[in-house]
């Protein structure tokens, strides 16, 4: 008898083991948007809607989480009868960005993604990213919404495009207009000025600056760059060069030189390290008069939950001293289907970079549209001032520039992290900052 | 037939064992050879990736350093401190629950937790730490930023983890009670004291136990990641960055698959002489009569 259910419970566990295996290769899970080779995109019954897998860091409490829920809805409302999504949500741009990458080195990235931080150049490099000029070219309509601006931007050397921007970045920075009347002063026109005006305002008491160095230095690039790109022609040449691999020029030594200034005595104490949320609720709360942020940021301003009542009526926006301003486009979205289910992956990609996704974000995020195809309405326009100003100084902008983070390589801008803190404690100079950038660079 | 019953029942172990770590230790030996990339590549490229980590200069031997001198530190200071801790404990005292109970918190708080909390207590602005330096020197304008001055930055990280022996107090104690009563009968006989019992007849017999304590602790530190990301993410500079915040980041920011399993087997080989080492000074085959 003990010999029989032995012999019986050996044979239950070695079949549970099997079965388990093969049930679990047979079934997909509704949560893993990994493409099943030939699976994919197919139902089980052959009757129902096609799966597109889409993975989305848009979640929690980022800014664009509402408009992002708001866009999924509706395309579940229009093509919910043949198309389902299947949607990996990532908490984080950064696990966002890890998974994408881990994913890409095993040709297995989602069929519709956001290709941003060089998830998109590892999807051409893998062959999984599909150019979409063919596609766009044959629907002048969702042409007419991307606009020449956004494709121009995002086309390759060899005349390829392999991804659609969803939004135009126009970046200045705010700051706080009841802070600058009572430091007797104005947004400067010069990078002298600037510098003259960080040190008012800390005589007037207030602490100049938002900044933040940890995660990919965000807050603190953003001056960097402004700093760099509008120094002049060369500075402005790096700062709108497409990963460039040599960062030893004057204007980048130069503009590293004040950034160890403004991060040593004109920033908040926790500037170093902190990470971009820190910089933002310093300023939210008051506690400092300028930040260096895009119009997503307006949203905040009206939160109560994040920023003390009537900040946005205090707030102003300026163009970076020399008349200049970012003025980008995002990467955007790449296609990875596969033929089976590419016909509906491709309607998604233009429902995601189309009119009511752009009219959405605009809305719920401050995310400029890619075209003036989207107008804004006088009820916006008088509830987010502060989005409509960065349309209207852009068009004043004597330097125009991409950001950092869409030029320069990851590896490039993980560097900044760890080289900030040397710079401003003194362990390294400006040049051997810079230096270090450029073997970062090189070594891709 | 026994033979085949006891085979049957392992097949599943090692069937696991050879796909989940078998398997993958052969690609990452054979990988670390070549310039794999997230994007492509393969191509056999010999040594390049271990001449490329190891030559003179170069920035992964402060890697390795790092993470040499945080080993160290844990299998001495770390080790002392719990066995320290468990001998006094072992006293049954009326503290002896509430102690033990407060000095465990720290090993089953999730590492995340304990970086983010790290990150408040030292924060240069509103953190715990300035905020009593401030208070007891005087000093307003005290702003020490811990995790980021490169002075500080090393130790501050280090006592994220240091001071907490809480597993080697549970393992040790653990082994105490097994200690036959006889023995600290003949020493109270013999008339030994308290002290002398402790060092001269029950610590020597703990020495395979925090042998075990040691090789865990040495383990640990080159196993560190979380805490790492949380609270330095590696630097000032590399000053505290380890071989896994290395690997991650020639992984994953560098996409250089390729050089970050030839790390990988480094980091291998140093936890394999670790444990070597160890059972050797500890001399954990012997026994201890």
């Amino acid at each position: 008898m003990k010999r029989f259910l032995s012999m019986a419970m050996a044979v239950v566990i070695v079949l549970a083991l099997v079965l388990t295996g093969c049930n679990n290769a047979r079934s997909g899970n509704a949560t893993d948007p990994t493409p099943k080779g030939n699976e994919t995109g197919q139902n089980t019954s052959g009757s129902g809607p096609v799966q597109v897998t889409y993975a989305t860091f848009r979640v929690g409490a980022h800014v664009q989480a509402p408009g992002e829920k708001i866009m999924l809805e509706e395309f579940k409302k229009q093509y919910g009868d043949k198309i389902e999504l299947v949607i990996e949500e990532l908490p984080s741009d950064d696990v966002y960005i890890n998974k994408m990458k881990t994913l890409a080195a095993s040709n297995s990235l989602p069929d519709v993604l956001d290709g941003k931080n060089g998830i998109r150049e590892l999807a051409v490099q893998n062959g999984q990213a599909r150019d979409l000029l063919p596609y766009l070219e044959a629907d002048p309509e969702w042409k007419k919404y991307v606009g020449e601006g956004a494709i121009n931007a995002n086309m390759t050397e060899d005349g390829k495009l392999y991804s659609i921007s969803y939004s135009r970045r126009i970046i200045g920075y705010f700051y706080n207009k009841d802070m600058f009347e009572k430091a007797g002063i104005t947004p400067a026109k010069t990078w002298d000025e600037f510098m003259s005006n960080l040190e008012a305002l800390k005589e007037a008491g207030f602490t100049p600056i938002a900044a933040a160095t940890g995660e990919n230095a965000w807050t603190a690039n953003l001056i960097l760059g402004a700093m760099i790109g509008s120094a002049n022609d060369e500075g402005n040449k790096l700062m709108n060069t497409m990963r460039p691999t040599n960062y030893n020029t004057p204007e980048v030594i130069n503009a590293l030189e004040m950034m160890k200034k403004i991060l040593k005595d004109y920033s908040n104490p926790d500037a170093l390290g902190s990470i971009y949320a820190n910089a933002a609720n310093v300023f939210c709360q008051e506690q400092a008069a300028i930040i260096a942020n895009g119009p997503w940021m307006v949203g905040d301003f009206t939160n109560p939950e994040k920023s003390v009542e009537g900040l946005a009526d205090r707030l102003g926006l300026a163009m970076y001293p020399n008349d200049s301003m970012y003025s980008e486009f995002d990467p955007g979205f790449i296609l990875c289907a596969k033929d089976s289910n590419l016909e509906e992956a491709l309607t998604f990609l233009k429902f995601r970079t189309g009119p009511f996704s752009q009219r959405t974000f605009l809305e719920t995020a401050g995310s400029l549209p890619l075209t003036d195809q989207i107008e804004l309405s006088e009820e916006f326009k008088k509830e987010k001032p502060l989005v409509v100003q960065h349309i209207e100084l852009a068009g004043q902008a004597k330097y125009t520039f991409k950001t950092l983070d869409v030029t320069a390589y990851p590896i490039v801008i993980d560097s900044f992290q760890q080289l900030y803190p040397e710079l401003v404690f003194g362990e390294i100079t400006a040049e051997e900052f810079a230096q270090k950038l450029t073997e970062a660079a090189s070594s891709q | 037939m026994n033979k085949f019953w006891i085979a049957v029942f392992v097949l599943p172990a090692v069937l696991l064992f050879s796909s989940v770590y078998a398997v993958s230790l052969v690609i990452l030996i054979t990988t670390s050879f070549t310039n794999f990339t997230a994007g492509g590549g393969g191509n056999f490229i010999g040594l390049s990736n271990y001449i490329q980590l190891l030559k003179p200069g170069s920035e992964f031997l402060q890697v390795i350093k790092n993470n040499i001198v945080w080993v160290l530190l844990q299998t001495t200071l770390h080790i002392c401190l719990g066995v320290v801790i468990a001998f006094i404990l072992a006293r049954n005292k009326w503290y002896k629950d509430v102690v033990r109970t407060i000095y465990m918190l720290p090993n089953i708080i999730p590492n995340a937790a304990l970086g983010m909390l790290f990150l408040f207590i030292l924060n240069p602005k509103f953190g715990m730490v300035n905020s009593a330096i401030r208070f007891i020197t005087g000093n307003k304008s005290f702003m020490q930023n811990w995790f980021m001055e490169p002075k500080t930055a090393f130790g501050a990280l280090t006592i994220t983890w240091l001071p907490y022996a809480g597993i080697t107090v549970i393992l040790v104690m653990s082994e105490m009670t097994s200690v036959s009563r006889s023995l600290y009968e003949a020493a109270i006989i013999d008339g030994a004291s308290e002290f002398q019992t402790n060092i001269y007849i029950i610590l020597p017999l703990m020495r395979n136990i925090i042998g075990t304590a040691t090789i865990l602790a040495a383990s640990n530190m080159l196993q560190k990641l979380d805490i790492i990301l949380l609270t330095t993410s590696g630097g000032p500079g590399v000053r505290t960055t380890n071989m896994p915040m290395s690997i991650y980041r020639t992984a994953l920011i560098e996409n250089n698959y390729g050089l970050a399993n030839a790390q990988g087997i480094i980091l291998i080989l140093l936890g394999l002489l670790s444990v070597i080492i160890i059972r050797r000074l500890y001399r954990m085959n012997e026994n201890n009569f």
